[in-house]
């Protein structure tokens, strides 16, 4: 086991598989009624909220400065 | 080589590596244990995207050698403690922590920690201070900063959703953040009807009690695929994003509330901004500057700017212009001039006390403006104690004084009711008379169309 400073919780770490499993479900759900929405005309495509996920395709390359 | 140089206060948790003073500048010295991940975190893209991008503070590597290698991390000029945060500002600090786990999972990476202390706020955004928080994910384990996500991060915003802004400033008091089973009896019994407030927190807590004994730690440790891992962060961000308090405060529409008439105001920004501007200032801090209305006038011409108030709502306000307007200069949190930020933590120095951090931010102007009245009347400070206070941190002070005739004074004092005549020493002649004794005066005059006075000081 990787040395740690602060204990993590034994509780907080079995938990988490129950807590993913009701993600799951939620996830699945929201999901479902998303494209309920997109189909019954209610919201358009592009009525995305502020994403998780990083978009690191424009990067820019390294500069040489200094 | 390394002189004997100062460690810094707050840095002795993590074994990977310490942050020192070398004179002025703060570097971070990275131990050999860490060495492996600090390398490929470099050399894999991993930093520069999270620079790039705006979500961790940048450094550069200023030395290597075989016992530590240095970095020096980009400056920040006033640090801002989650205990000082506006309701928005928690959110945002908590959706970048989500967002930074996220993605490190993507690239093989994971967050040991997910302490709000490692967020604070810079050019207008939550960033993440801590650049050693990263470590290689292992297959399939469940994530060990998960509980101090709850206990950091999302506890402490439900608790301000049901209760107030005020639960905000129980992580002064729990640095460690608030405990698990602490949070799940505070909130309200139709908590328990949310999947995610009953998974994330009344379960999370069930479980802790019951685990509470396991001290040779033998009891298995359930696996968690990365997919699942990913659906919880999802969710958790799309809760924290929806998340809105339920009652707002009292001073939020401040400015449509007060005692001017809408010439009295105009003429007071104009007088504010041109004493500013004559001084030049690099640095400012408003004091009770709500939601950055007398900031913002010279926002264009002072390159650092704080701006004060004990309502979080004043401030969430002032954040949301933040955002709105792409603000670099501006930072806004939330204090109590009557008891500013103590110092906490271990020694009480983990966490520097607000003064202190006043004191090296070293404003060069400094604005009390429609405060000393409620400093003086609501607070029961005498003039002397507030002049005090203020010559410490600073250098230049516009300060207004509403006098005894200003109805807002009348009404405070009236209030007083058979103690008004404690009060007998609120005059213009006093305020002058302990105020002279740390500053001298430069200027002053009557706002046009009301009773008060502003005055501008510079310290002795």
């Amino acid at each position: 086991m990787k040395f740690l400073y602060f204990d993590p919780g034994l509780g907080a770490m079995i938990v988490q598989a129950l807590v993913a499993v009701v993600a799951g479900i939620l996830l699945f759900t929201k999901n479902l009624l998303y494209k309920i929405k997109i189909i019954l005309g209610f919201k358009s495509k592009d009525d995305e909220y502020d994403s998780i996920d990083i978009d690191n395709n424009n990067i820019e390359p390294d500069d040489e400065k200094e | 080589m390394t002189k004997k140089n100062k460690i810094h206060h707050a840095s002795f948790r993590d074994p990977s590596g310490f942050l020192f003073h070398d004179g002025d500048v703060l570097r971070r010295s990275i131990q050999p244990i860490y060495f492996p991940q600090y390398k490929k975190l470099k050399e894999s893209g991993f930093f520069k995207i999270l620079n790039q991008k705006n979500l961790l503070i940048p450094h550069t590597e200023t030395s290597v050698s075989e016992n530590q290698i240095i970095i020096t991390p980009e400056k920040i000029p006033f640090v801002t403690n989650p205990y000082e945060w506006s309701f928005e500002q928690y959110k945002q600090a908590a959706l970048l922590t989500l967002k930074i786990q996220n993605f490190a999972l993507s690239k093989g990476f994971i967050l040991k920690d997910a302490s709000a202390f490692n967020v604070t706020f810079h050019k207008g955004k939550p960033i993440l201070i801590d650049t050693l928080s990263f470590d290689f994910y292992k297959e399939d384990t469940p994530w060990r900063a998960y509980k101090q996500f709850i206990t950091h991060f999302l506890g402490p915003l439900v608790l301000a959703k049901y209760h107030g802004t005020e639960m905000l400033k129980m992580m002064q008091v729990h640095i460690d953040g608030i405990p698990v089973e602490l949070i799940s009896s505070l909130l309200p019994f139709r908590s328990q009807f949310s999947p995610i407030l009953y998974s994330n927190i009344h379960l999370l807590a069930k479980m802790e009690h019951k685990h509470k004994v396991d001290y040779e730690g033998k009891a298995k440790i359930a696996k968690l695929s990365k997919n699942a891992q990913k659906k919880i962060l999802e969710t958790l961000y799309s809760f924290i994003s929806k998340l809105t308090l339920n009652k707002a405060s009292e001073w939020g529409d401040y400015y449509s509330k007060t005692n001017y008439d809408t010439d009295a105001f105009s003429n007071k920004i104009a007088l504010i901004r041109e004493w500013i501007m004559r001084l030049s200032p690099k640095s400012l801090i408003d004091f009770g500057g709500n939601d950055g209305t007398f900031a913002r006038t010279v926002i264009d011409d002072v390159a650092e700017i704080l701006v004060t108030d004990i309502d979080s709502n004043a401030i969430d306000l002032n954040f949301q212009k933040v955002r709105d307007n792409n603000e670099v200069n501006l930072l806004p949190f939330v204090s109590d001039v009557l008891q500013p930020s103590p110092g906490i933590g271990f020694d009480n120095t983990e966490r520097e006390t607000l003064i202190k951090r006043l004191i090296k931010f070293s404003p060069d102007v400094t604005l009390a403006l429609a405060l000393v009245h409620h400093i003086t009347l609501s607070g029961n400070i005498p003039f002397e104690k507030s002049a005090s206070f203020f010559a410490s941190f600073s250098k230049k002070l516009i300060i207004e004084f509403p006098k005894r005739e200003d109805s807002w004074v009348d009404s405070l004092l009236t209030r007083k009711r058979e103690f008004i005549n404690h009060f007998d020493f609120y005059n213009e002649k006093n305020f002058e008379k302990a105020f002279n004794v740390y500053f001298n005066l430069e200027k002053k005059t009557v706002l046009e169309g009301t009773k008060r006075i502003i005055y501008l000081y510079k310290k002795k």
